[in-house]
């Protein structure tokens, strides 16, 4: 999250909208926002509902906290809209500890948002 | 000090700076494809934490030994388990149209899907804040 505020400029440059979803409560992530400062409109999903929709549950080992969490957890993963809704670019994440540098973030948008 | 109190703070050391650099590159998004220094290290660390108990520590030098092995235990695991997998048949895919959905935001307030339309958009998933 901290990494992805490095690209607001480039959000705001293009009017993007930022919406991220965990299975966090929304009091944990009201709590947990000044770690990060991402100005972006962070939603709860923690019965899944959302991230289902998405097709996004990970299947393999359940890695989440052993009580009190959700069922199961999202794989991590960026999606660039257009104004329609329709996906232009995925980046789906093959292993949770491993991410994509914002820098592939922006190289996507500079290719189908520019 | 004993010789086994002496492995298991060496052991307790190397733990502590393999996993020092992980949360570190962890942070800066920078962890490599290959992580097998860092297992080999955390490896390394767990033996000597058993070799410390086994040769023989105080009453207090074997809390090292013991914090060792957990860590490097653990989070050697952490790496097993941590390969992602979607249903390759339901996850959204590059032309679809995503589907609608509703949401809570951090102030309890419901967030519309609709409200995105006519808009450029990125949407992160991410697993939770811990």
């Amino acid at each position: 999250m901290r990494r992805l505020e490095e690209l607001r400029a480039e959000f705001d440059k293009r009017k993007v909208k930022v919406i991220t979803i965990s299975t966090d409560l929304p009091n944990e992530i009201a709590d947990e926002r000044h770690l990060h400062g991402l100005q972006a409109t962070m939603l709860s999903d923690r019965d899944l509902k959302v991230t289902d929709a998405f097709g996004l549950r990970n299947t393999a080992f359940h890695s989440g906290p052993p009580a009190g969490g959700a069922e199961a957890l999202p794989v991590p993963a960026t999606l660039l809209l257009d104004s329609a809704g329709k996906v232009l670019w995925i980046d789906l994440s093959k292993d949770y500890q491993r991410r994509s540098d914002p820098s592939v973030v922006l190289n996507a948008m500079q290719t189908y948002f520019d | 000090m004993l010789l086994g109190t002496k492995l298991g703070v060496g052991a307790l050391t190397l733990a502590i700076l393999t996993t020092g650099l992980w949360f570190y590159l962890t942070r800066q998004v920078a962890l490599p494809n290959d992580r097998s220094v860092f297992v080999l290290a955390w490896m390394c660390s767990a033996f000597l934490g058993i070799l410390a108990l086994i040769k023989g520590t105080s009453l207090v030098g074997g809390i090292p030994s013991a914090l060792a092995i957990i860590v490097s235990s653990f989070l050697t695991f952490t790496i097993y388990i941590s390969p992602q997998k979607v249903d390759v048949v339901s996850v959204i895919k590059v032309g679809d149209i995503i589907p609608k959905f509703q949401a809570l935001d951090d102030r309890e307030i419901i967030f519309e899907s609709k409200s995105l339309n006519g808009h450029l958009v990125l949407i992160k998933f991410f697993r939770a804040h811990w």
